[in-house]
């Protein structure tokens, strides 16, 4: 029995929703039925449109898949543009004003507030500008992620943006491809770094040699099934298979095709690809890829480079993207912070004319929701370093300003618990303020999730957050777990949880109580990182200690019984009708 | 220890309900979650699933419980808890 998802799915799906949806936003958000609803919600999101949570009836947050993140020269100011003119709403946020868009952790962009009546307007602008909302959602090829700075960086053993480029042409709008059992998400990276977090994904590319007649040529070994969901986090999981550029499309349709044919498409929660390959195993799938959707030999698994890994790892050299790094051309790349990877639309704009005036006019996004300035040439650097706009995206923040990542939360998410991005704002900015940083702490990475489906990555940071609630002074208030010590790299692991329900308003000073225990008895200068691994669970959970301290939190209430955190009449009944279909 | 079991979202019935977990080695009082749910699509059964937080109680491993209630049981778990509530009430008022 199919499951009501894959009947509606069945019915109206991949690019045929753009028809129906644009004649909804020509009738209005009100012409949809009411037992209608879940399906054309559900359907939608091929198209990259979410409808925002309970009490924002008739608004949508729209995501833009932005392949590895790159934006080319003009696009930026499109994306302000759009955000000025479409992501506003009836709520206007405290910190970060009325219009504003969202870097993801997936190198994409989301906007808030967006009425269904002008999806067409926003779709003719995106599109006429090279950019796109499909399959940034939904049951297909997700936006395909990698080391942003593919093509440039002075690091990279093979350049990857080429393949990213073919796969996305490939599988973007393939109705082959269209309609999966579930999310299907897709890392290629061709730096030694292991920025593109392939071992989080359902299929990873990651750079690897072969020896061809006494050379060595560089490909791509394959991962398949990683994933950090459900509270059951995979790692990606080696098939032993290597694969040269020119044949990654074509070993990824397979594996997509595997994932299309037999995936569970009976039970959602089963259906992402981590838990077929934990049901199959590596060499079930590898053959079944080879004999079933594969008609040349696939070769073994080459020579990696994972030992070099240093991306989101907790130590080392390029842990983050975030600083000033030279390209292979002689010019320079420019890692800015943007704090919980949020920017207000003026802010946008300004940034993509610093990048006209004194670079390409490309940017880049990096999974830790940050944006990078790519092909400054040496002789601007200077201007561009002391631009005013770059005191508040800087390449050379506090460890807790660009460690910092955090989910949509109680704003506009339906399934989050706690306040979230604000918080995680209010958060950085206190430890920047009271916190004494070890010396060598240069980089601390801090992830907020609201609820455990884990869009803020939590599992892999080197403190993770994740909302729940909690009861203080008789009132319930909310609250947070606790995880120490995940990270990626050649060792990847997940964090252990060790501290459960801590109120909000004593997260800060439990971080900063284990900072300072961490600074005291840390090994000559091992990194967190490591300090946290040579402890146990138990050790660990008593070195977890809240305290109130001089942070403050504006919002220790139920923010998820608002329509809106931040409006002066919050209750859930006073939300705003839905936007009329002007 | 190990992560929670049940996934905690905005859907969860309630994420933080008074528990007392009794054991041989003891009692604590503590919080858990409770959640009521059924599969989204052709569901067989109504799951009850209960989750206590970790304690110090070093012989109850962290887990969860799930039950799975036919639609009368569920009803006449719904019966009961209506019942009491209403006796709880009844008393505080």
């Amino acid at each position: 029995m199919p499951t009501d998802v894959e009947r509606w799915k069945s019915e109206v799906y991949g690019d045929d929703i753009r028809t129906h949806l644009f004649e909804f936003a020509e009738s209005g958000f009100d012409t949809i039925p009411d037992d209608e609803r879940d399906a054309w919600f559900e359907r939608f999101k091929w198209w990259g449109l979410y409808h925002q949570r309970n009490g924002q009836e008739g608004y949508f947050m729209m995501r833009i898949g932005t392949p590895n993140g790159v934006l080319k020269p003009g696009q930026l100011q499109v994306i302000g543009e759009i955000a000025d003119e479409y992501a506003r709403g009836p709520g206007v946020n405290p910190i970060f004003g009325a219009s504003y868009a969202d870097f993801t952790t997936r190198q994409s962009i989301q906007l808030h507030w967006i009425e269904l009546s002008d999806v067409p307007a926003v779709f003719e602008k995106l599109e006429a500008n090279g950019l796109s909302t499909q399959q940034a959602c939904g049951d297909s090829w997700r936006n395909i992620v990698g080391n942003p700075v593919a093509g440039k960086d002075a690091q990279e053993v093979i350049d990857a943006w080429p393949v990213i480029e073919e796969l996305n042409k490939t599988f973007k709008g393939n109705d082959d491809h269209a309609n999966l059992p579930r999310k299907w998400k897709v890392s290629v990276t061709g730096s030694v770094d292991g920025s593109g977090q392939g071992d989080i994904n359902d299929l990873a590319f990651e750079p690897a040699y072969k020896t061809r007649d006494g050379a060595e040529v560089v490909g791509f070994n394959i991962r398949v099934g990683g994933g950090l969901s459900r509270n059951e986090p995979r790692l990606a999981r080696d098939i032993d298979v290597w694969v040269e550029p020119d044949n990654v499309s074509t070993v990824a349709g397979g594996l997509s095709a595997l994932f299309r044919d037999y995936g569970d498409r009976d039970d959602r929660y089963n259906a992402r690809m981590k838990f077929l390959v934990d049901e199959w195993g590596t060499e079930k799938l590898r053959s079944t890829l080879q004999s079933e959707y594969i008609d040349f030999e696939l070769e073994t698994a080459g020579r990696d480079v994972r030992r070099s890994y240093s991306y989101n790892t907790g130590e080392g050299p390029r842990n983050d993207l975030v600083g000033v790094f030279p390209q292979k051309d002689g010019k320079y790349f420019v890692g800015l912070n943007v704090l919980v990877g949020r920017m207000g639309a003026a802010d946008i704009k300004q940034l993509a004319e610093l990048a006209d005036t004194h670079a390409s006019g490309e940017v880049r996004l990096s999974q830790r929701q940050n944006i990078i300035l790519t092909d400054v040439p040496e002789s601007e650097l200077d201007a561009l370093l002391n631009a005013e706009l770059l005191t508040h995206y800087s390449p050379t923040p506090s460890p807790f300003m660009r460690g910092s990542v955090a989910c949509t939360g109680t704003e506009f998410c339906s399934l989050s618990i706690v306040e979230t991005k604000n918080r995680q704002v209010r958060f950085a900015r206190w430890l920047k303020a009271n916190v004494t940083i070890p010396d060598g702490l240069e980089e601390f990475h801090i992830h907020l999730s609201g609820c455990t489906a884990s869009c803020a990555q939590p599992q892999i940071a080197d403190v993770s957050l994740r909302g729940m609630k909690t009861r203080k002074n008789g009132e319930p208030v909310e609250a947070l777990d606790i995880g120490l010590g995940g990270g990626l790299g050649s060792d990847p692991q997940f964090a252990r949880w060790v501290g459960q329900r801590v109120p909000v308003d004593e997260v800060p000073g439990a971080i900063a109580n284990l900072i300072d225990t961490y600074a005291i008895e840390r090994v000559e200068d091992e990194s967190f990182r490591t300090f946290i691994q040579r402890h146990t669970d138990e050790e660990l959970a008593a070195k977890i200690e809240p305290a109130e301290t001089t942070y403050e939190d504006p919002m220790m209430h139920n923010t998820k019984r608002t329509w809106y955190p931040y409006a002066e009449n919050d209750a859930l009944d006073a939300g705003p009708e839905a936007p009329a279909d002007d | 220890m190990p992560d929670r079991f049940l996934r905690i979202n905005a859907y969860t019935s309630l994420n933080m309900a008074d528990a007392e977990l009794q054991c041989a080695e003891g009692t604590a009082e503590t919080y858990g979650i409770v959640n009521i749910t059924a599969a989204r699509d052709t569901p067989k059964s109504v799951n009850l699933q209960l989750e206590i937080d970790n304690t110090e109680l070093e012989t109850v491993a962290p887990h969860a419980d799930i039950f799975s209630l036919s639609p009368e049981e569920a009803r006449t778990l719904a019966m009961d808890l209506n019942k009491y509530a209403d006796r709880v009430e009844a008393v505080s008022e």
